[in-house]
């Protein structure tokens, strides 16, 4: 019997080795190298499908691979986790990264794009970092992983490099992330300083230890900076990985990267999205959940930014008029709703959020870079119009992602987005924070549902308002399949995990999701939503009727909610030529539209925080630079004097031998005593 | 004869060596033709051969005569060595003298 498990570093290393080959013999290959990329995706899929199915088996995997440094108190180490996150996680990035390949054929190189060995040498080296991302069994291997993560995503976004937009979105990105990641790495090394190990699971990981920490009275084996109290400097350690979380799920303050990093190309957008950048910070919560369940104020933190981006970020996509820049706000409001789970205790909530919006994010991405091919590139919506009875497939497999993403029943972003709220307003009952978090969540719910289809209509329904509107470009297959696979499962994700229907019906065991990370088929002890639930500081309030009542009440409000916005959108924009109404909203869509000036924030902070940069560039160049090349120099110019005594002639080097044995004579004389 | 030279004593060898070796030094140092530096260095080699055979005779051990022998075998080769050496510098620079093949300076 073959061990799936064995083959956990082949699922990361073929999308790599498709990256060597794209980029070393890319150009001499059919495609650019697209056919490499697509056979390691769909290898990697189907090892993962079947380490997930061994996990199904009741097994799990938690080893260390490789010690690339070791010392008397740290062991730095690769290693490979899976358990029922992992392997759920492995199986959506790889299927999305499959269909995005598949999808770039049409859209890349269809489209006669240049530089294509690039585009899928980028691509495959962006599924690996995920990928290892995701497998990463300590802290360390996952921050590495996270950062080469965030260096694809500067390679991809500036991949049209000679134009002004991308490369400046490139660096932008690429900046504001790692502004995150800096706390995160202050972090890891926190958790080092604190626990000795970066582990994430097993008896000797720093959430058991952190756990045992805070049960035995003043924190008995763990350091603390100058004895400060466990529990304040465990939230002072989670509150600084959160800041690469921030980062990499772009919420507020640190979302701006993302909108500019529309730039990219729109499968690249898909990818970033669903499965693989905007994904890692989240993940990174999830798989570390056992710490900040220890930690409450964190996780108010957490719900508290994520019910706030929520909201913030839904009321930016109302007033855009590009495709792409609505998905790029539905993909923050989106990510929000995550944290928001995560911070409320919905561990299960946000892992179900993650999943299905995966599947739709991708699908929304995929069905609006199959627009933006039919337009030739064109992405305002008030150019198109009329585009349903002309690409009947990317209609209504967009519709299907669209009402998946509003939260319309039955879709899948129904029952993850009811999840998520349910479970913040459960446990808000009892915590003023959280219920402001599910306020803003439920908030958001409408201001979703009106973008969603603001966009829908503008640019399916009505009538065409341009002539390429009139005539689009047709897709091909490899558009249309990758649609199709999404679309199917932006319905049914859904049902992996109804546990309304459970509640109200009293049907036992159809909330597959829950009891998968529960381990009720396998995984590692402590690494389970029961656990995580057991050490969480929250307990379950209900409204009228007891737990029945407030899933009923729970749902029915927020799909009511998310009906309002879809209808109001349908009154406004489903008519055969819409105006633009959002000259109604006067001053407010100015500041809608600018993004609340928070760009022009961050240049102003960068400008007031010039002086400093340039006191530390000072430093660098001068003090830190200055040694070094103080050092060289003097050893230069040491040495173009003394070779000086290298002549050429071969009497003066006679000459120093006889004067050197002289000297040396003189010396043992001396020293012998021999003129005394 | 073995009587006469045993019967001299052994500093007036190692004068005798001291004074071959000097004047095969002063010749390297002061000439700048490249067969009297081959020629120098014959005479310093020998210089050594005569302390062997000096001290040789002196302990009456004949290991400084084997060595004696053994020098005039490495003198030989690098005779052989030298030659070919001043036949390409003589090739290359038309005449052999040891101050104008200065390439090899910094």
């Amino acid at each position: 019997m073959v061990d799936a498990f064995a083959y956990v570093p082949a699922v990361v290393l073929l999308p790599f080795f498709s990256f060597l080959v794209a980029l070393g013999a890319g150009k001499y290959l059919p495609k650019g190298g697209a056919f490499g990329g697509i056979a390691a995706t769909a290898g990697s899929f189907l090892l993962s499908l079947w380490i997930a199915a061994t996990v199904a088996g009741g097994r799990a995997y938690n080893e260390t691979l490789y010690t690339w440094a070791g010392g008397d108190q740290f062991e730095l180490t690769f290693g490979a986790l899976v358990d029922p996150l992992s392997a759920l996680m492995l199986v959506i990035v790889t299927l999305v990264a499959l269909l995005v390949h598949v999808f770039s054929l049409g859209y890349m190189n269809d489209e006669g794009e240049t530089g294509l060995p690039r585009y899928y040498a980028g691509l495959g080296l962006f599924t690996a970092s995920m990928l290892g991302f995701v497998v990463a069994d300590n802290l360390l291997m996952a921050f590495m992983f996270f950062e080469l993560v965030g260096l694809c995503s500067y390679l991809l976004i500036g991949f049209h490099f000679r134009e002004p937009g991308p490369p400046s979105a490139a660096k932008k990105a690429f900046l504001v992330t790692r502004f995150g990641d800096y706390f995160f790495l202050v972090g890891v090394v926190a958790v080092f300083a604190t626990f000795g190990t970066a582990a994430f699971a097993g008896e000797g990981s720093f959430p058991a230890l952190a756990e045992a920490a805070l049960a035995a009275d003043g924190g008995a084996g763990v350091w603390t900076p100058g004895g400060l109290d466990v529990g304040t400097w465990f939230t002072v350690v989670g509150l600084l990985v959160l800041g690469g979380v921030v980062g990499k799920s772009a919420q507020f303050p640190l979302h701006t990267w993302l909108p500019d990093a529309m730039e990219g190309p729109t499968p690249v957008s898909a990818l970033i999205h669903a499965a693989t950048m905007v994904a890692a910070g989240v993940y990174l919560v999830a798989r570390m959940y056992g710490f900040y369940a220890l930690t409450p104020t964190t996780l108010a933190v957490i719900a508290f930014i994520g019910g706030f981006t929520a909201l913030f970020a839904a009321t930016m996509g109302v007033v855009k008029d590009e495709l792409k820049q609505v998905l790029a706000y539905s993909t923050i409001s989106q990510y929000g709703y995550m944290m928001l789970a995560l911070g409320a205790g919905g561990y299960v909530a946000a892992v179900f959020h993650l999943t299905t919006h995966a599947f739709f994010k991708a699908l929304l991405f995929l069905g609006a870079g199959s627009v933006i091919i039919a337009m030739h590139h064109n992405e305002d919506m008030w150019d198109m119009g009329g585009l349903r009875s002309r690409m009947p497939v990317t209609y209504y497999t967009f519709l299907a992602g669209s009402l998946a993403l509003a939260g319309i029943f039955p879709f899948a972003g129904f029952w993850s987005k009811d999840e998520v709220l349910y479970e913040a307003l459960v446990h808000g009952l009892n915590e003023p924070l959280l219920l402001g978090g599910y306020v803003m969540g439920l908030l958001a719910v409408p201001v979703t549902a009106f973008y969603t289809f603001r966009m829908v209509f503008l640019t399916f329904h009505g009538e065409p308002r341009t002539d390429l509107a009139e005539d689009p470009e047709p897709v091909r297959w490899n558009v249309k399949g990758p649609l199709t696979v999404l679309g199917t499962l932006a319905v049914v994700t859904g049902f992996i995990n109804m546990v309304p229907v459970q509640k109200v019906l009293g049907l036992e065991g159809i909330d597959y999701l829950h009891r998968w990370l529960d381990n009720e088929w396998g995984g590692i002890a402590g690494l389970s939503s029961h656990h995580y639930a057991d050490i969480g500081p929250y307990s379950s309030g209900s409204l009228v009727g007891g737990e029945v009542g407030t899933v009923l009440v729970g749902a029915a409000v927020s799909l009511g909610l998310a009906l309002a916005g879809l209808g109001l959108a349908w009154r406004l924009y489903n008519v055969a030529s819409p105006a633009e109404h959002t000259a109604k909203l006067g001053g407010i869509k100015d500041v809608l539209y600018n993004n609340y000036y928070l760009d022009e924030l961050q240049v102003w902070i960068a400008y007031r925080t010039e002086d400093v940069a340039g006191g530390a560039d000072v430093f660098d160049q001068g003090i830190i630079d200055g040694v070094v090349n103080g050092v060289s120099s003097v050893s230069l110019a040491g040495g173009s004097r003394v070779r000086r005594i290298q002549t050429g002639l071969v009497s003066q080097y006679a000459a120093m031998l006889t004067l050197g044995l002289i000297a040396l004579l003189v010396l043992v004389g001396v020293n012998g005593g021999w003129f005394l | 004869m073995a009587a006469v030279a045993a019967s001299i004593p052994p500093q007036w060898y190692l004068l005798l060596a001291a004074g071959v070796f000097s004047i095969g030094l002063f010749g390297i140092l002061t000439r700048s033709d490249a067969l009297y530096f081959l020629m120098s260095v014959e005479l310093m080699m020998n210089a050594a051969n005569i302390n062997f055979v000096a001290f040789s005779l002196y302990y009456g051990d004949l290991t400084g005569q084997v060595f004696a022998l053994f020098v005039i075998a490495l003198a030989a080769a690098e005779v052989a060595i030298g030659i070919g050496i001043i036949l390409v510098l003589y090739r290359n620079f038309g005449n052999i003298d040891v101050t104008v093949p200065t390439e090899m300076r910094w």
